[in-house]
């Protein structure tokens, strides 16, 4: 093929990034260098707010966990949101991994309409999704009255929303079909006569199922885990609307620096530490499960 | 448009180096050209609070002109600073006493020439001199909805002794750990301070070490209490109608809708102090439409018809004295509140401390919860 | 083979349960009498409906972001298209680097997006916001998405196809119409549908970059803070819901007419 042709398939896509993202980036950036005093921003060069965010200090103490820093709230809440995106994550990889199969494998006729119809309750608003988990867990929901009309329970049960838990079940429930899509196009993508020779080679269910359909789904899993692992992270709706009072998130304390905390350099800095947090991660994470060879493998 | 215009001078040689370096260099250079040579032309941009943004509050308004302003909404005062000093060009906003000086001293508000209003002499008298409707002897704000903050509980399920005797500790009683709610609001740490013994003209000022130690001992109590901090009224109206919390942080229009759903529910006068407000139409200089605009849609707002649905429909009071006169009489004493000189002289009317103090109390109150 | 009734599928049947299960409450509600969504139910109104109707300001921002949407996903796929043939079917000084900066904004929080964009569209290019400004930061987010999805779907089939069209004379263009649009079709459709739904739905960019006229999700989060207002927003919901719901079965439809009739399985 011509050399040509790529660049110029390419160019379209790339100038809308470099201009709707690689700029404003930039602008934040240079933004994270200056300092807020009082309404006005001064634009001398300097460290003082990425230092902030490392400069030790007496320890404070975060269930059980000590952070020695001047001002640990990034830092604790960096960690607080990691932790919640990771067992979100697990959760729904967990959950979305056997319905993808099941479509993929099961499902002989209506593939389309049955990725419509995962995909229909998303078409609904995010924020009334959320909200209608509110009234599944509410005090007056349906999972409470449903028990009191059952007679299982007298008084309302109160510990089901407003906790961690309840952003897990949130989370779960609203990431899940992001999940299914791409582990369910790497299975699709498996060529089926490599099941039937094992099949006929003797290899039970689970052989099969573990030697092929795992390590080959891998690619799409490993899609499913980012796309939904790192939008978490930052996510500051759903803690906030389910989580109660323990739903401030790292999200939440870069919205409060850019709105009522007034220091947008600030909340600047935090963004960007928070971005490479999040980008060493999954770099360590490609790595630590052979994300090339994987690749090639599949490709193969 | 502004682009366009800038590649169009340039591709002209119209434009120095230095006219250039200036135009592309300089941030905000475009936010304050823009509104000299642009206005009186784009529709009228009103900033308005959440569910304030319907031509029911400005008949007048809509009457004139066959239409209502292009709206942008707001949940809280410091959301809507943040978006002005963004950039974002609105001629309107609806500040509240104790924030509309945070617009004044970020230079965003515009003196208002009450001569062109004509319901200005229907205001009661009292709120034309008040405290945030002047500074420095000029009118800022044109005072219109009021109102309280207190104490809205269910007679029924809280404990007789609070219901005799009601108080803000109620916010740090372990007695009622997660059975109430909180505004998500800075304003916590001071109530905590007013329980702890403290006047509020010493709480809402509190600053350096003394905030800190407040934030310590009040505010991380309280947040531990509250079920959750609302942040939307519809939250806390359903979390009261169920009896999931029996107490919350209120203003008068959850009580009225509580009522007219059947829940009983009172307003309580606490021991510390009762609180009340008053909000008000400020004209911004990042504006670009017709004056006459925005001064109609300020003088709609001040109508004694606004005046008469707020009082009906939610509880508030209206900075209109024929207000009262129209309003169906059953309703304005179920409000309880018929002169704002009383009830800012039996109530506590919040105020807001120097910016630097206000975004100290911004950055403790953030911290209090992260810790959480 | 008929499909098995077995552990598997009864699983699929809890899944779908557990996605629709919190939404049809929503309908469920919207015909409830009463301001609270909360059980027991108090009677049986569409008043919410009427009330739905007449809401003016609830339409427009429904009409607006199904505006911003349908523009949104058309754009995302057009560019993201070529990008993914490009990417994967040519070749590409810095590849690796030039994929790495088109998925970036899957690593930058909405938020931070959101107020950069602010900055940049506001104090350096003097735009006022508009539903184009929403659009703008809708495409940066839903684009990753698109191109990934694309990219997916064409490292999926082999090259020989395309290469072997070649040989037989076909020109890049009849090469991309005859066998890699058919082939990336599945994905050129998951890809419309995700950037759909993804800018639809968007809520903390659009909240930061919208000027006077909502998208929904902007308006719906004002009205959950507005109680009175709350079924007619669930009414809404709703619609939303069966609207999308009558959707599927017409693409069913057209798709079965495609097909043999011997083909035409159940849904």
């Amino acid at each position: 093929m011509r050399r040509t042709a790529g660049p110029a398939l390419l160019a379209p896509a790339f100038l809308v990034m470099a201009a709707a993202l690689a700029a404003p980036l930039g602008a934040l950036v240079l933004l994270s260098f200056w300092t807020q005093t009082g309404f006005e921003i001064d634009r001398t060069f300097t460290l003082a707010n990425y230092w902030r965010i490392v400069e030790p200090g007496p320890p404070t103490w975060w269930n059980g966990i000590p952070f020695p820093f001047a001002y640990p709230v990034p830092a604790i809440l960096l960690v607080k949101s990691l932790a919640m995106s990771l067992t979100a994550t697990a959760a729904v990889i967990l959950v979305a991994w056997p319905m993808a199969y099941f479509l993929a494998f099961r499902v002989r006729r209506g593939k389309a309409a049955w990725i419509i119809l995962l995909t229909v309750p998303f078409w609904t608003s995010y924020l009334l999704r959320v909200f209608s988990w509110k009234i599944v867990l509410g005090y007056n929901g349906a999972v409470n009255s449903g028990l009191i009309a059952l007679g299982v329970i007298g008084e309302p049960l109160d510990f089901l929303l407003y906790n961690p838990v309840a952003v897990m079940i949130t989370l779960t429930h609203s990431w899940i079909a992001f999940a299914v899509l791409p582990i369910y196009v790497s299975l699709e993508k498996i060529d089926r006569s490599l099941l039937e020779a094992a099949a006929d080679l003797g290899d039970s269910r689970w052989a099969r199922l573990r030697r092929i359909t795992l390590p080959l789904s891998m690619p799409g899993t490993v899609a499913a885990t980012l796309l939904v692992f790192i939008p978490t992270v930052g996510d500051y709706v759903t803690p906030t609307l389910v989580g109660g009072t323990q739903g401030t998130m790292i999200g939440s304390l870069v919205q409060q620096l850019f709105t009522r905390q007034d220091n947008a350099p600030m909340g600047a800095a935090v963004s960007i530490v928070m971005m490479l947090v999040i980008a060493a991660l999954v770099l360590v994470f490609l790595r630590a499960i052979g994300w090339r060879r994987m690749r090639a493998r599949a490709g193969a | 448009m502004q682009r366009i215009r800038f590649i169009d001078r340039m591709a002209q040689g119209r434009m120095s180096r230095r006219e250039m370096l200036a135009s592309a260099g300089a941030f905000g250079v475009g936010a304050i050209l823009v509104p000299v040579r642009a206005r009186a032309s784009g529709p009228l941009v009103c900033l308005e609070w959440a569910g304030y943004d319907v031509a029911d509050y400005i008949p007048a308004f809509v009457e004139k002109h066959g239409r209502t302003p292009d709206f942008a909404v707001f949940g809280g005062e410091e959301e809507a600073l943040a978006k002005v000093r963004a950039g974002f060009a609105a001629d309107v906003m609806h500040p509240c006493n104790y924030s509309v000086s945070r617009f004044v001293s970020a230079g965003l508000a515009r003196e208002i020439d009450t001569a062109r209003l004509s319901h200005w002499p229907d205001i009661f008298p009292a709120l034309k001199t008040a405290e945030g409707v002047l500074t420095d002897g000029r009118v800022v704000m044109a005072p219109a909805d009021w109102g309280n903050s207190s104490i809205a509980y269910r007679p029924d399920l809280v404990d007789p002794a609070f219901a005799a005797d009601p108080t803000w500790g109620i916010f740090f009683d372990d007695a009622y750990r997660g059975r109430v709610s909180m505004l998500d609001n800075e304003l916590l740490i001071q109530i905590g301070a007013m329980v702890g013994g403290m006047s509020y003209d010493e709480a809402y000022a509190l600053s350096g070490a003394a905030l800190e130690q407040a934030a310590r001992t009040w505010g991380r109590k309280g947040v531990e209490i509250s079920r959750f901090l609302w942040t939307d009224a519809s939250e806390v109206q359903q979390a009261m109608a169920s009896g999931e919390i029996v107490a919350a942080y209120a203003w008068n229009d959850l009580v009225k809708n509580l009522q007219a759903e059947g829940i009983p529910v009172a307003y309580a006068v606490p021991r510390e102090g009762l609180f009340t407000w008053f909000c008000g139409l400020t004209l911004l200089n990042s504006g670009r439409a017709d004056e006459a605009l925005a001064y109609d849609f300020i003088d709609a707002w001040l109508s004694p018809e606004t005046g008469k649905l707020l009082i009906e429909g939610s509880g508030y009071g209206h900075a209109n004295m024929k207000s009262f006169e129209i309003a169906d009489p059953d309703a304005v004493a179920a409000m309880g509140l018929r002169d704002p000189v009383a009830v800012m002289e039996s109530a506590i009317l919040f105020r807001t401390p120097p910016d630097a103090v206000q975004n100290e109390h911004n950055r403790v109150w953030s911290d209090v919860k992260a810790l959480r | 083979m008929s499909p098995r009734r077995d552990a598997l599928t009864w699983y699929a049947v809890a899944f779908v349960a557990f996605l629709y299960g919190p939404v049809l409450l929503m309908p469920l509600f919207s015909f409830n009498d009463s301001n609270f969504a909360t059980f027991p139910l108090a009677g049986f109104t569409t008043r919410h409906y009427a009330g739905m109707a007449a809401n003016i300001s609830m339409m427009e921002a429904l009409r607006n972001s199904l505006t911003v949407a349908l523009g949104v996903s058309a754009a995302a796929t057009a560019l993201a298209l070529p990008a993914a043939l490009a990417l994967t079917r040519h070749r590409i000084p810095g590849r690796a680097l030039v994929t790495g900066f088109m998925m970036l904004p899957l690593v930058v929080p909405s938020i931070v997006l959101g107020v950069a964009l602010l900055v940049i569209l506001i104090r350096i290019l003097g735009v006022q916001l508009s539903l184009w400004t929403v659009a703008a930061g809708h495409l940066v987010v839903a684009l990753p998405f698109s191109l990934a999805v694309l990219m997916s779907r064409l490292e999926g089939f082999d090259p020989s196809l395309e290469e072997a069209s070649g040989d037989l004379g076909a020109g890049g263009f009849g090469t991309f119409r005859r066998v890699t649009l058919p082939l990336a079709l599945p994905g050129v459709i998951s890809s419309l549908l995700l950037a759909f739904i993804i800018s639809f739905d968007e809520f903390v960019i659009s909240f930061f970059l919208t000027g006077t006229r909502n998208t929904l999700p902007v308006f719906l989060f004002s009205q959950l803070r507005f109680p009175n207002r709350l079924p007619g927003t669930l009414a809404l919901g709703s619609l939303i819901l069966f609207g999308s719901a009558l959707l599927v079965i017409l693409t069913e439809v057209i798709r079965r007419r495609g097909l043999p009739a011997d083909r035409a399985g159940g849904l």
